[in-house]
């Protein structure tokens, strides 16, 4: 059984974690620069996470299948997990495919700098929103 | 001290010796293949290199059911979708790729299609889209630079979109490289010299980077090596056949090595100065590698004092900081070597780079993805120093 025991749990934790993100100057203002519209596919438990940076606010929708993604990025729900404690090398991800990207890739390596800031952000993020369990520091 | 974790993956069987493109055909039994379609271009035809490989084939019971010609100098779309809609229609079953790095990721890129059907954009680009591999693809390089017949990425440019677009896949590698010296002997002096300071930064940016593992070391600096003894014969002798067999061995093992290990700042300015002021990719590399090397000097002087011995370097007794300056040195004499010989510019100056977009260069390379793999976090205040050094 992976980290998440259901798709709403799943949910709850990584959407609130992407609005912080989308709520936090340093990184959002980068992301909106990129005017990048990103699907990220989840499967183990399946959810759908649309980051939607084409307007002037980064915009997380869940579930959003409609919208045209400049890129679809494909994982397991434990790799993304790993992933914003930054354990994951995205490149050696795509390489190993435990990612698989569908779309511009140069264009997402691109936000990694962007991005560092939230690696350090999920553990607390984690433990000041009664999700301690998922916190693989504590 | 080991990597965390680290694969290496080389499924491309690399075969070398003088006048092998001719003399190959055996190599193919395996692939169970009969019908081949070449992609290739004008220059390489005009000299007279395609008509033996051809004879060589079909001597041998193979059959050639078309070629196309027409890649442009930047691998484009339109090139690759004609080349699998017209190796689709001829009947093949495989590919052949003879040319330079454009023609190969033409042929790379084409087999997304030629063999799984589809639309080339909007099914393949990306990374790891493929689950099955990719009918046979046969690449003979005529350049000693890109590696491109051993890495696992593709790069196309959409001219009407003005997009470039990356394709990356295990499947994409080809099945067999065949490294002929004879098919780089009619290379000028000053492509020569570009093409393998090319390789040389793909060696020195995978060694010193931050995904670099042993295996990547063993090849970066074996091809290190093979460039500083031949770079300079084979610009000065094209017909040094050693000397061009030496530089074909370096570029794919530099290749090889960069494809798991990736390469870093270099190649971000030089990415953004070839885009701006379409400087040649090898004569960008070579101009910024000594600067590169700088930038990154305080981050990992015990790597690139490594590099000193495959340089030809003697460091005995020298101190770690000492011996990465003179493999700095090295890189900035072999150069100036090469400019005599090659006639290559040594400074931003001399390709046609303005002073006043150096500021814009630097925050353009801070964007660039290669620059996650530096060393050093590359920022765009010193990065914009070491582009004024390298101006």
């Amino acid at each position: 059984m992976g980290v998440f025991e259901n798709s709403e749990k799943f949910e709850a934790v990584l959407g609130g974690f992407f609005k912080l993100v989308a709520n936090t100057p340093i990184v959002a203002d980068k992301l909106l620069k990129s005017k990048l519209i990103i699907r990220f596919n989840y499967t183990d438990p399946d959810l759908i996470l649309v980051i939607d940076c084409s307007g002037d606010a980064v915009d997380v929708r869940a579930g959003d299948t409609n919208t045209k993604a400049t890129v679809e990025m494909k994982m397991k729900a434990d790799i993304a997990h790993k992933f914003w404690f930054g354990k994951v090398n995205l490149t050696m991800a795509l390489t190993r495919r435990q990612m698989v990207a569908k779309g511009p890739v140069p264009k997402i390596l691109k936000l990694l700098p962007a991005i560092k800031p939230t690696y350090a952000m999920y553990p607390k993020y984690l433990d000041e929103n009664g999700y301690e369990a998922y916190n693989i520091h504590s | 001290m080991l990597p965390e974790f680290y694969q290496f993956y080389h499924p491309t069987k690399m075969i070398f010796g003088e006048g092998l493109s001719c003399d190959f055909a055996h190599e193919l039994e395996e692939l169970n293949v009969k019908n081949y379609f070449l992609i290739s271009d004008h220059v390489i035809q005009d000299l007279g290199l395609l008509n033996d490989i051809r004879h060589g084939l079909q001597q041998e019971g193979f059959t050639i059911t078309g070629q196309f010609l027409d890649v442009p100098q930047d691998a484009s779309l339109a090139a690759v979708k004609e080349v699998s809609r017209q190796a689709s229609e001829s009947g093949a079953q495989g590919l052949i790729a003879i040319g330079g790095g454009s023609v190969i990721d033409t042929a790379k890129a084409a087999n997304f299609t030629f063999s799984e059907g589809g639309d080339l954009v909007e099914d393949y680009s990306g990374a790891g889209t493929l689950t099955r591999p990719l009918k046979p693809l046969i690449v003979i390089p005529t350049t000693a630079g890109t590696g491109s017949e051993c890495t696992n990425v593709a790069v196309v440019y959409d001219v009407e979109n003005k997009a470039k677009l990356a394709f990356a896949d295990r499947f994409l590698l080809p099945d067999i490289a065949v490294l002929d010296p004879l098919m780089t002997r009619s290379l000028p002096p000053g492509l020569t010299a570009s093409t393998g300071m090319d390789a040389l930064t793909h060696a020195v940016e995978s060694y010193i980077g931050i995904d670099s593992s042993p295996h990547s070391d063993a090849l970066a600096g074996a091809a290190v090596k093979l460039i500083f003894n031949n770079i300079v014969r084979a610009t000065e002798s094209g017909d040094d056949l050693e000397a061009r067999g030496a530089m074909l061995i370096a570029a794919n093992l530099a290749g090889t090595a960069f494809s798991h290990s990736m390469v870093g700042c270099v190649h971000s300015m030089a990415h953004v100065v070839g885009a701006a002021f379409r400087v040649p990719h090898g004569i960008a590399n070579a101009i910024l590698l000594p600067h590169g090397l700088e930038y990154n000097f305080e981050e990992c002087m015990d790597k690139i004092a490594l590099l000193a011995p495959f340089m030809g370097v003697d460091i005995s007794g020298l101190s770690v900081d000492k011996a990465a300056e003179k493999a700095v040195e090295a890189v900035r004499d072999l150069n100036k070597s090469l400019n005599r010989a090659g006639n290559i510019p040594i400074r931003l100056r001399d390709t046609g780079v303005t002073k006043d977009s150096l500021t814009a260069l630097a925050e353009a390379a801070v964007e660039d993805g290669t620059s996650i793999y530096n060393p050093r976090e590359v920022v765009a205040e010193e990065i914009l120093v070491h582009l004024k050094n390298a101006y």
